[in-house]
């Protein structure tokens, strides 16, 4: 799961952080030894497991970027070559237009379908919490079970929607077939899948907005646009921002841009839906190019520590309220 | 390979294998990772039995993606009963490994594991795959444990792609030559009869467009990119007279012969005569495809004959060589796999020395476990002229569809040419280009031979056949 | 934190407008395509294609897979999988998190920061240095090498922080009375009032590592150590003529995630929604 919080380091010292003084048992010191003693040893293994497991391979891909494997174990030093390489990898650049066009369709329009399923489903009525259930239910299932399911209905001519479309003349569209559209379908199975998720999200944005001021609102005879443009869009903009970049965030780096690709079309066709992480993939495991991908994974670090500095300077060390 | 302009490590750069302290040093000591793991190697080969090599190892590990298969399907069973038999006599184990066809073919198993130094000590391969491994220094030259009358009784040519410097680093088990399957039934629905089989490209995209209706397609040719794409599209570039790389003073890839098999499988599918994707992974899946209804011709090897009599035996079918161009002579693409000893295992003279036992022996239980294995659990034509004969006589090339392959499919076949894979690399994104992305077939022919220039240029491995 | 679930019990207006029907029509539409999977798995191989409901429901098909396929296995290696990670992420991060919320320590705030800072960070991008690091490890092929790099993910250890932060500190002292240890404080005290929170983590991991597809996919060769969504992505082109049994499959690796959304619903929701909120 890759979810940002909102939550800046720099406010989590808060004075009620600080423990009372409980009844001293002992010197002031020695409690505080013991406390920080504790303290480090409870921190110990996750920091050691993120060491591990996150902070030495990002350290690693910087020194293995200098390397290039020749897949049998052996590994050669060359500079900067891989670096070098980037530039007139034609398919490098492919995979990031693919990467780029999806991120570009598909966080607003996942964000504009969830906003507006989680508008339709913030009020009751009955069988309100079946529909959000069934809205969220693609969410729980694997984009491996996903990928296939849909690889199974969207089958060139035989399958359901070709189908279902035949009688409007659309019984012989390749939806996984033809380079253009396989984006598309990539694109729309996604907010398919995550639409559910970001919904209730925003359900929790907007279960927050004190009810009083639409009320107020609609006493004033403020039609039903007025109000969600000047109450609910504004109040709802810290958990839009979230979930924007929460999206963002997933559809360059996220499973969703490897499993579902991997299942649904292997990158295909003709590379047409081959996501940059993907790539980083096929050059390691398909081509055993370990230090070029590695390389890419330099640079794909390196872009997100930038965005995140540059998104932490922008809202002001996290802080998306107005405060 | 993607970046093309740069010719492989393996084949370029020399072979040294550089001190893993080294390695470790110059990654940076000052990593963390430096600290926490200690002095240990951090991208070495690990296990216990990979860098050594010529070891005597108890215990071989065989690669495959016939058996065990938890089905239990034949060819599995003779796989069990081929390493059964061998254990029971030789103090080396064999232990059969199984992967998933798909897996072991579109995916990164295999050379992951010999990435990780953990590469199987036996494992097979087609000719497609040769030179990465035969490259990487893994493969055993099986010569010494082969007899002069075993390696004769191999038919012509079909060791060619597996030597090199006359020496034999793979034994075939297997001919697989490439041809048409076409439904009976859809040719009678269209009201088409066996004389109306096409015989030239243009009878073929002509009979494939009668044949198209609005649930099936007419002719279906392998739409996924990979080394199986590839090897059934190098016939319709041979028939025009032209090769990927240049070879006898013929020009490279970027020929009229090439833009002209490009733009056969293009219009194929651009008159919406052929799919762009396939219904179910593989496009040599004859009962899944042609069987389901899917298409009424399909290209597809000698294997689907047996295919067809396990999973769809009640759909009629026949065969027909693959159309020519109109310039042009006919040839097919003859793929198959082999055995092959990894040298870097843990007893590579014991895999050898089982790879030649099993495929090899010409006794006459050699014989009959080949004329099993090629005619009766699955169908090919035999790589051993003894196996072939045997076969005959016991009337296995009676049935019609293997009479199509034996008389008239195999003759002028090829054998399954053995490319490295930057070369298979730049075919392959023709392929799909012109196929599925409507790229002119000319500006892809051109972009993939100055990809296979660069790459020659550079290249030390062993010869591209 | 543990937020109030009763959203819908806001304004009770029992009517069925044009809102309803269309949220129905899209909750229908949603589901369509599961529910088709659904009805598919239970026809015979040869309806497979044929659109309209079954002529009639048969279970060859879930029973071919449980039977012929190691499917059992699959679904045993992602449950000891799923339950270990969760279980063992549990508790590391809750301690962690208690740690960082409430101990005082030099170079917490650091320690703080340096977790916070690997929260973008995510299988994929690291997934080559990750797998040479675990290959070093010795780990391949292994359950250890399954478990562990998912185990270390800085989002539950935040989630927990926050959790603990609005702990009210009383409880604590209760114990700090009895001369408690730190360790005996966390286990008999904070542990059971993280009941909530641990319990919407819990569903949340499950269902991530029960899904899990690309890690597996690189750290295992061995058949026998194949999680089921490796193992079910497999299956295609294995089968000459099985949609149906692929389908088949994918219900069975689909129906555990199911019924932990049912069980977990509520608390899943509280994680997903205090998620954006915190």
């Amino acid at each position: 799961m890759t979810v940002v919080q909102r939550q800046s380091p720099g406010r989590t010292a808060r004075p009620g952080d600080a423990p009372r003084s409980g009844p001293a048992r002992g010197s002031l010191a020695g409690r505080r030894r013991r406390e920080a003693l504790a303290g480090y040893a409870f921190v110990a293994p996750d920091l050691l497991g993120l060491l591990v497991f996150v902070g030495l391979p990002m350290a690693l891909a910087l020194g293995v970027s200098l390397y290039e494997a020749d897949g049998f174990g052996g590994y050669t030093f060359v500079g900067l070559d891989n670096f070098r390489l980037m530039a007139s990898d034609d398919q490098l650049w492919q995979s990031l237009r693919v990467t780029g066009t999806y991120v570009v369709a598909f966080v607003p329009l996942c964000f504009v379908v969830s906003l507006g399923l989680a508008l339709l489903v913030r009020d009751h009525f009955p069988g309100v919490s079946g529909v959000r259930a069934a809205l969220f239910a693609p969410n729980v299932i694997s984009l491996v079970v996903v990928g296939i399911v849909w690889q199974f209905l969207l089958i060139d001519k035989q399958g359901m929607l070709s189908n279902v479309l035949r009688p409007v003349g659309l019984g012989d569209v390749s939806f996984l077939g033809s380079p253009g559209l396989a984006m598309v379908t990539y694109i729309l199975i996604s907010v398919w899948f995550f639409m559910g998720y970001n919904m209730l999200i925003l359900l929790g944005g907007l279960k927050d907005i004190p009810r009083e001021y639409t009320e107020a609102a609609m006493i004033d005879g403020a039609s039903s646009w007025q109000r969600f443009r000047h109450i609910t869009w504004p109040m709802l903009r810290p958990t839009s921002f979230f979930v924007v970049v929460n999206s963002m965030v997933g559809a360059v780096t996220g499973l969703q841009a490897f499993d579902l690709v991997y299942v649904l079309t292997r990158g295909g066709p003709a590379n047409s839906t081959s996501t940059v992480v993907f790539y980083i993939y096929q050059q390691a495991f398909g081509f055993n190019h370990y230090g070029y991908a590695s390389a890419l994974t330099t640079v794909v670090v390196a872009f997100l520590v930038v965005t995140t500095g540059i998104m932490f300077v922008a809202t002001r060390g996290g802080r998306f309220h107005a405060e | 390979m993607f970046r093309s302009d740069l010719p492989s490590p393996a084949s370029v750069r020399p072979p040294t294998q550089l001190s893993r302290r080294s390695l470790l040093r110059g990654i940076g000591g000052g990593l963390v990772g430096a600290t926490l793991l200690g002095a240990t190697p951090l991208l070495s080969a690990c296990g216990s039995d990979s860098s050594s090599g010529g070891g005597d190892a108890k215990e071989l590990t065989f690669w495959n993606f016939y058996g065990p298969n938890p089905d239990g399907n034949p060819q599995s069973k003779w796989f069990v009963n081929l390493v059964d038999t061998w254990n029971k006599n030789n103090d080396v184990k064999i232990k059969l490994h199984y992967l998933p066809v798909t897996e072991y073919l579109g995916g990164t198993a295999l050379q992951t594991a010999f990435s990780s130094g953990k590469g199987p000590d036996i494992f097979i391969i087609s000719p497609g795959d040769f030179l990465r491994y035969y490259n990487g220094g893994v493969l055993t030259d099986l010569t010494p444990h082969l007899g002069a009358d075993a390696i004769s009784d191999f038919s012509d040519g079909v060791l060619d792609t597996r030597k090199v410097n006359d020496k034999v680093y793979g034994l075939p088990m297997e001919v697989e030559p490439l041809a048409m399957y076409y439904s009976v039934d859809a040719f009678e629905k269209a009201g088409l009869s066996e004389g109306d089989l096409p015989k030239t490209w243009d009878a073929l995209l002509d009979v494939a467009g009668k044949l198209t209706n609005p649930k099936r397609f007419g002719v279906m040719f392998e739409t996924a990119p990979g080394y199986y794409q590839n090897f059934t599209w190098y016939p319709f570039m041979w028939m025009g007279g032209a090769s990927a790389i240049p070879e006898n003073g013929k020009p490279g890839f970027n020929t009229e012969a090439v833009h002209k098999a490009l733009g056969l499988w293009q219009d194929a599918v651009k008159s919406g005569a052929a799919p762009k994707k396939t219904k179910a992974e593989g496009g040599g899946n004859l009962p899944a495809h042609l069987g389901a209804g899917y298409c009424a011709m399909q290209q597809s090897g000698i294997w689907s004959v047996s295919q067809m009599e396990t999973d769809a035996k009640n759909v009629k079918y026949g065969v027909f060589p693959l159309p020519v161009p109109a310039v042009g002579t006919y040839t097919t693409d003859m793929g198959g796999w082999a055995f092959v000893a990894n040298a870097k295992g843990g007893n590579p003279k014991a895999a050898a020395k089982f790879i030649a036992w099993a495929l090899g022996s010409t006794d006459a239980d050699g014989v009959e476990r080949m004329r099993q294995w090629n005619t009766v659990v699955k169908t090919n034509i035999p790589a051993r002229t003894s196996v072939k004969d045997a076969a005959t006589k016991a009337g296995a090339f009676e049935k019609p569809a293997l009479k199509v392959f034996m008389e008239q499919v195999a003759p002028g076949g090829r054998g399954e040419p053995r490319y490295t894979p930057e070369v298979y690399k730049a075919i392959s994104d023709a392929i799909q280009a012109t196929m599925l992305n409507g790229a002119n077939p000319a500006q892809a022919a051109a972009d993939a031979a100055g990809k296979i220039d660069t790459f020659l240029k550079g290249y030390k491995g062993a010869p591209i056949l | 934190m543990p937020s109030d679930t009763a959203t819908h019990a806001l304004r009770p207006r029992p009517r069925i407008g044009v809102r309803a029907l269309v949220a129905y029509l899209i909750a229908a539409l949603t589901v369509a395509p599961l529910l088709w999977l659904l009805v598919t798995v239970f026809k015979p191989g040869d309806e497979v294609f044929r659109p309209g409901l079954p002529s009639r429901l048969t279970l060859d098909n879930i029973t071919y897979v449980l039977t012929q396929i190691p499917l059992g296995r699959y679904v045993l290696n992602s449950a000891v999988v799923s339950v270990a990670v969760t279980v063992v992420a549990l508790a590391l991060h809750s301690m962690a998190a208690y740690a960082l919320a409430r101990l005082r320590f030099p170079g917490r705030q650091l320690i703080f920061s340096l977790i916070i800072s690997t929260l973008l960070v995510s299988l994929p991008v690291i997934l080559v240095p990750l797998f040479l690091v675990v290959k070093q490890l010795g780990l391949l092929d292994s359950y250890a090498g399954l478990i562990l790099p998912a185990i270390f993910h800085a989002f539950g250890i935040f989630l927990l922080r926050q959790y603990y932060l609005n702990i009210p500190r009383e409880l604590e002292e209760a114990a700090d009375l009895d001369g408690c240890g730190y360790f005996r404080r966390w286990w008999t005290i904070v542990l059971p009032l993280s009941k909530p929170a641990l319990a919407s983590l819990s569903v949340l991991f499950f269902l991530a590592n029960w899904n899990a597809f690309l890690w597996p996919l690189i750290a295992t060769q061995d058949p026998n150590l194949r999680m089921v969504q490796v193992g079910i992505s497999t299956l295609q082109g294995q089968y000459v003529s099985g949609w149906h049994y692929v389908l088949a499959a994918t219900v069975v690796a689909a129906v555990p995630t199911v019924v932990a959304f049912l069980i977990g619903q509520r608390w899943l929701v509280d994680a997903i929604k205090t998620s954006g909120l915190k």
